[in-house]
């Protein structure tokens, strides 16, 4: 039975307020500041404590008083709300008890932290392999027994459907139905899904989902305008093939990759549909361009990703256009229509762009370094590089819906998010999101040893070092993890490696197929494992029998990345839950962040001090890495907030088109 | 559309399925602006004006309620390859339409950001009426009706009769005015005498009234649609204002030029008028009404209204006249195109003129309105602050915060965040903090010539009246005024007739006592001694009198200069004794007498006055050289000519009550400077100038704080 409630809680969403400029945003940003002050995390330590006090105080109640006692626990929630203080330690103390009983873990109480963090709506930061699994069911079944929609948001489907398996004796348990949304599913088994009191799913399941159901509703989408139909022409309140049950709460686990690093790109519900006109037009700028070479015709700007005509290029352009017809009349058209053709020439690369497989182009992650079929670049660029790559031409995709996952998680009416690298983001965690940040203690001393970056100065030499590396690690048997930024440089190692003679496992986006269980063996003993950027993020690396004893999991970072939160992701990825570890990153000064994020003349000087061995020079190398990440970190959050701004404005310009349409 | 947008957009699916049309109400014309083709859109029902190139009406016409957007794109498309805008000009161009409410469309808008919009607007018009509180408008009355009764005399008066009694009136006050010209002039050191300022108000009512009036008859004559009529409150002070916007869619733009111009007209028609009845009046409340009529009506319309810089009615009929709408936007939006493009090297940057000869005018314009608007603004707000100092302090900070500190903010921010600027980011803050770093030293380190000036007059430094001995009705002047003479020149010759018959009768005397002597001689010795004292006496008394008569030509004493102001008015006066009757100068030595109020007093006792130059006025391009001067250290209040009080049109406050005009308002310092000789220059008694005192180099900064502070101090003692 729908009660009308239901149905508005359905298609309900919190249109977000615009993000403060100017002293109001200077005031917010202070807000921010005092909000994620170290004494907050002092408070829910001692809450935390005192909760684990009376959780372990829970030990003596019989299964049957227990069960009784969260019979009336989901009572109250669904009547009062998870605001009040008194009775979420009530609550976690009983769930801590439960999850005792039910699944043999009791949580720590950095994780009751953790969950009380999430609980009010928080950006919680733990250290890797902390346990964040644990952590974000206390707070999910809170969210569940008030009776909204509760997600769970991991960072990709094999994490949504182990977390949910993992955890539904628990759920189970406090009387909450538990449900995955994973990407091979169809609509009949997302219903059911979802109708479950606790959804764990991926960022872009739920947002496809949000958006079809959307589109599907139409005009509908208002729970009034609904009703009302539903009045005249009883039974057709809601339309078939709506899947959801509606957004309220989610709890984001890897929230810096979810909510910061991939959340620009939009997703996009699309068909592919019919258009000889641009197929044409593309088929004659890719002629056109066959005569045009570089710095002759055009120049490339890589650093900021565009082309250039020169005046060469201009007259050639002029010459061959007046005899076309169409679209290549206007002037501006013409310039834009050949920079797209020369941009995939020049500024999409195979195999760290897109991939070829099976006579089709499929994208590349950049940050991930995932694969990503059915997705395609739009405006004829993805038809532009089908041309370059000689593949055949498919249909331009057209789209329907477009929403980015920025501006999707600001829909919600309660988001908290766990990550184990955020510190560097809170503030954009905090004008975003209105998260505010709060760092989670350890529940053990990290023991990791970190060594000094080793500077070269061309990437030849640093290969080398890096394989004299791994085979240094490799002698003394301890499992080796290799961090790669492309899955072209993860090849090119690949390469190295078996000339050496050496056998390893490469995860990347073109061998992504058992993924996780790769970097779940990555721990035994004498393994060496290439992975790309954050292939497998979320999951952890268990340590093989006796590898603790040689000093635990190596990592080596081939680059420093673009941000420090990625550095630190990856080092993250040995010396867990007390365990030991050691990391080094691998630095030559023509890495892309080097040459691309820092001033021109630090890179020639730098290079001038190392080879006349200037003391420090390798300190100031990784200074300049720092900074360099700083500035591209900067630039990163202005161009999201940006594309933000213009999404609000597009909005509100195209409020016309009707209300919360995307 | 200068830049057309991509062909191709992320966001057109929002709008492809959309069945939109331009409103059934909105009407259509074509238009030609400095000869290219627009079509405008103006819908009456909201008044809301929209401009379209032809490529894009193309489209718009198109645009059916019954029809996907994506549709017609398409067909335009197929039709008008070349010109069809793409998809993102699409886009904008309906999100544009929708914001001027011009767009017709079925499917329910959001209602939501539709109001959030509306309240967005209504906050930024109270945001603008409170910025300009300088210019705030109050409507009060919609003259519609009115005018519409009244249109057939509207007919007469905006057409050949009335531009007859116009040309006719304006002529004959012309011819009226010049031949009364001195006679204007002469009233004209009154205008601003504050028992005029009264008149003064009431006159600009009327004439503002006319003027409102002449817009909107000229509207109504061409079809316009006046409904708004109100106060405006120009710098505080209430005048009449008429909203005669609807002429803006007048496709003459002869009509719309005259439109502007018709409250000119107007005003112009009332001087005549004016100039008339103050010709044909005695002095009286009519006659001084009437000159302040023909004053303020000719030259606050000159110097404000027919003033394309200020954005009165000159600005829009320049406008209309050179076919540039929104010709301040525009200028605005090319000189920052100027920057972007040749500060910043942004080759992307568009700007809004079509070709040269427009980009020339927009530079021409944007640079002199910026200058003269910060000029106009800075003249308002000293006025401002000498009424009334709390509001120009406020205004001051509302000039600072609009002028100084938001552009500020708004530079840092494009500086550091506008997309525009990913490629020069460098180049465009290294040329900006250049130019800022050039400006602030040139205010605030560059010394610039520091002085100050004072009025005076020249008198010379040794005078000696010339008095006449004997009194005596004045003959003749034997040598006229400003005549060199040598000592003992006979200057003025005397009459006087008793004086003969006293000399006669001396004689008479004189003789009879000689025979008196001669007769006692011989015959009674004994009497001889007291009758030759009586002849000595007689003698006396006789040569005495004839002294005096040679005394009758006044003489020169000294060499000099003869100078008798009021000569030529004597002959025939009765002199008694001892009258001034001119003075005899010397030329060769002159004096400065200069009068330096108290506000500038400072710098003269600061001893920081490096020297001193003096112009007199009709040669003030040479500088006399000051060989030193002497301050008398003390105040003074009277003037020593009254030639620099404000009742003979000097600019030295003297008080009401004192009928010499000697008398000044505030004390004064005395000033002596002793002038170098100059063979170019004539020096005569009582020529006045100025004196110029120069001070060390400072910069500006320094200099505008010191000027400040001194106008603080003087006004309110503060």
């Amino acid at each position: 039975m729908m009660t009308t409630s239901r149905e508005y809680q359905r298609t309900h969403i919190v249109m977000p307020a615009s993000i403060p400029g100017g002293v109001d945003g200077v005031i917010s940003g202070l807000v921010g500041r005092y909000r994620r002050n170290p004494v907050a995390v002092g408070g829910l330590k001692r809450e935390a404590e005192m909760i684990d006090r009376r959780g372990h105080a829970l030990g003596s109640l019989s299964g049957g008083a227990l069960h009784h006692r969260l019979q009336e626990l989901k009572i109250r929630f669904r009547r009062e709300g998870r605001d009040k203080r008194p009775l979420v330690q009530d609550a976690l103390a009983t769930l801590s008890e439960a999850a005792y009983r039910t699944l043999g873990m009791r949580p720590y109480p950095v994780q009751l932290m953790g969950a009380l963090a999430l609980n009010r709506g928080w950006l919680a930061e733990m250290a890797t392999g902390e346990g964040k699994t644990l952590t974000v069911t206390l707070p999910a079944v809170l969210a569940g027994w008030t009776g909204r929609p509760c997600h769970v948001i991991t960072a990709n489907d094999y994490l949504a459907a182990r977390d949910v398996a993992e955890m539904r004796p628990l759920f189970d348990y406090c009387g909450l139905s538990t449900g995955c949304v994973t990407g091979e599913m169809m609509p009949e088994e997302r219903k059911a899904s979802y109708d479950c009191g606790v959804v764990y799913t991926t960022s872009k399941e739920i947002l496809a989902d949000f958006l079809r159901d959307r589109l599907k509703m139409a005009p509908f989408h208002h729970a009034s305008r609904r009703l009302i139909r539903g009045l005249h022409r009883p039974g057709a309140q809601t339309p078939d093939g709506v899947v959801m049950r509606g957004i309220d709460t989610a709890f984001v686990d890897e929230a810096d990759s979810v909510l910061i690093d991939e959340a620009v790109t939009p997703l996009i519900i699309s068909v592919a549909r019919e258009n000889p006109l641009l197929k044409e037009v593309i088929l004659t700028a890719h002629e056109m361009a066959e005569s045009l070479e570089r710095f002759r015709h055009y120049q490339v700007d890589e650093k900021r990703r565009d082309i250039f005509l020169t005046e060469a290029g201009h007259d050639v352009l002029e010459r061959s256009a007046h005899r076309l017809k169409g679209m290549w009349q206007g002037k501006s058209r013409q310039v834009e229509l050949l920079k797209q053709t020369l941009c995939a020439r020049e500024l999409y690369h195979r195999d760290q762009h897109y991939v070829v497989q099976e006579g089709t182009i499929i994208i590349v992650d950049a940050f991930t370094g995932r694969l990503m079929p059915h997705r395609t670049w739009s405006h004829g660029l993805h038809q532009a590089v089908e041309m370059k790559e000689g593949v055949a031409m498919t249909d331009p995709a057209e789209t329907l819906a477009r929403l980015s996952f920025q501006q999707f998680f600001r829909f919600f009416r309660h988001l908290a998010g766990m990550t184990g690298t955020g510190q560097e983001a809170a503030s954009e965690f905090w004008h975003i999101y209105t998260l505010p940040y709060v760092s989670i203690p350890t529940h053990r001393p990290c023991i990791r040893t970190l060594a000094r970056d080793a500077v070269f100065l061309n990437r030849d030499q640093k290969w080398a070092a890096v394989v004299a590396e791994i085979v240094r690690a490799h002698r003394m048997d301890r499992p080796v993890l290799v961090g790669t930024r492309s899955v072209e440089e993860s090849e090119v190692l690949a390469e190295r490696l078996t000339s050496e003679g050496l056998v390893f496992k490469v995860l990347n986006a073109v061998r992504h197929a058992d993924e996780a269980q790769i970097v779940a063996g990555a721990g035994e003993k004498g393994s060496i494992t290439i992975a790309t950027n954050m292939a497998g993020r979320g999951t952890d690396i268990k340590l093989g029998s006796g590898v603790v004893e040689l000093g635990g999991l190596h990592v080596i970072a081939t680059e420093r990345h673009e941000t420090g939160r990625v550095d630190r992701q990856l080092f993250g990825r040995c010396a867990r839950q007390g365990n030991p570890g050691s990391a080094q990153a691998f630095i030559s000064l023509d890495d892309e962040l080097i040459r691309n994020k820092a001033p021109g003349w630090a890179s020639t000087w730098l290079s001038t001090a190392l080879v006349a061995k200037v003391p420090g020079a390798c300190a100031m190398v990784k200074k300049v890495c720092l900074s360099a990440q700083r500035a591209a970190e900067r630039q990163a959050y202005r161009q999201r907030k940006n594309v933000l701004k213009n999404d609000a404005w597009m909005a509100e310009a195209l409020s016309f088109t009707g209300s919360e349409s995307f | 559309m200068n830049r057309a947008g991509r062909t191709f957009s992320d966001s057109w699916y929002r709008i492809a399925d959309l069945k939109v049309s331009l409103r059934p109400t909105v009407a259509v014309r074509k238009h030609y602006f400095r000869g290219a083709l627009w079509y405008i859109l103006h819908d009456p029902f909201n008044n809301q004006f929209f401009r379209l190139r032809p490529a894009s009406w193309a489209f718009v016409s198109r645009l059916r309620p019954d029809r996907p957007v994506s549709e017609v794109w398409q067909r335009c498309l197929e039709r008008h390859p070349d010109e069809t805008p793409g998809q993102e000009d699409v886009i904008h161009l309906l999100t544009q339409l929708f914001s001027s409410s011009l767009l017709f469309f079925e499917t329910p808008a959001d209602t939501e950001k539709v109001f959030g919009r509306y309240e967005k607007r209504r906050t930024q018009e109270m945001r603008s009426r409170l910025m300009s509180v300088l210019f705030m408008r109050i409507p009060l009355w919609d003259p519609e009706q009115t005018l519409q009764k009244i249109s057939g005399l509207i007919r007469l008066l905006v057409g050949p009769v009335g531009g007859m009694v116009w040309a006719v009136t304006v002529l004959a006050a012309l011819k009226v005015f010049v031949d009364g010209f001195d006679r204007a002039m002469d009233q004209a050191q009154g205008v601003l005498a504050p028992d005029n300022l009264i008149f003064l108000y009431l006159a600009l009512l009327v004439i503002k009234g006319l003027h409102e009036f002449g817009h909107a008859f000229a509207c109504k004559r061409f079809g316009g649609e006046i409904h708004t009529m109100g106060i405006m409150l120009l710098i505080l002070t209430p005048m009449p204002y008429i909203d005669t916007t609807s002429s803006w869619s007048f496709r003459s733009r002869r009509h719309r030029a005259f439109v502007g111009a018709a409250g000119i007209l107007a005003e112009i028609f009332m001087a005549a008028l004016a100039t008339l009845v103050w010709a044909h009046t005695g002095a009286g409340g009519l006659h001084s009404l009437a000159y302040n009529i023909m004053f303020l009506a000719s030259f606050s319309t000159l110097v404000f209204n027919a003033n394309p810089l200020l954005r009165f009615d000159g600005y829009y009929i320049f406008s209309d006249l050179l076919d540039i709408p929104n010709l301040h936007t525009q200028a605005r939006a090319h000189l920052k195109y100027l920057a972007q493009r040749y500060l910043f090297g942004i080759r992307e940057a568009s700007t809004p003129a079509e070709d040269a000869h427009e980009a020339f005018w927009l530079t021409g314009f944007g640079v002199a309105s910026a200058l003269y608007r910060v000029i106009v603004f800075v003249g308002i707000l000293f006025f401002v602050a000498d009424m009334y100092l709390p509001l120009g302090a406020l205004m001051v900070c509302a000039g600072l915060i609009t002028w100084g500190v938001m552009p500020l903010v708004r530079m840092v921010g494009y500086l550091a965040v506008s997309p525009d600027l990913v490629k020069n980011r460098c180049r465009a803050v290294s040329i900006t903090l250049l130019a800022g770093g050039l400006l602030l030293i040139l205010l605030l380190v560059y010394p610039f010539p520091s002085r100050f000036t004072a009025p005076g007059v020249l008198a010379a430094e040794s005078t000696r009246h010339v008095f006449n001995d004997t009194a005596g009705y004045v003959d003749q002047l034997l040598v006229p005024s400003s005549t060199w003479v040598a000592t003992g020149t006979p200057l003025i010759r005397l009459r006087n007739r008793e004086l003969t018959f006293e000399i006669r009768e001396a004689m008479a005397q004189y003789e009879e006592t000689l025979a008196l002597y001669k007769k006692a001689a011989l015959e009674s010795a004994g009497e001889l001694d007291s009758i030759l004292k009586r002849l000595t006496a007689h003698e006396m008394h006789l040569d005495n009198l004839r002294r005096k008569e040679s005394h009758l030509i006044v003489r020169a004493h000294q060499r000099g200069l003869w100078v008798s102001p009021q000569g030529h008015e004597m002959v025939g006066v009765w002199l008694a004794r001892g009258r001034q009757v001119g003075d005899l100068v010397d030329p060769e030595r002159f004096q400065f007498s200069a009068v330096v109020p108290q506000k500038m007093a400072a710098h003269l006792f600061e001893g920081r006055i490096l020297g001193a130059v003096v112009r007199l006025y009709g040669q003030a391009q040479i500088d006399l050289g000051v060989d030193d001067y002497q301050i008398i250290p003390f105040e003074q209040k009277r003037l020593p000519s009254a030639a620099l009080g404000w009742r003979s049109g000097g600019g030295v406050a003297t008080s009401m009550a004192d009928r010499t005009g000697l008398e000044t308002v505030e004390p004064f310092f005395h000033i002596y400077a002793h002038l170098k000789p100059d063979v170019s220059v004539a020096f005569f008694q009582g020529r006045s100038g100025k004196i110029c005192f120069v001070l060390p180099d400072q910069p500006l900064v320094g200099q505008a704080i010191r000027y400040m502070r001194q106008l603080i101090q003087k006004r309110y003692q503060l």
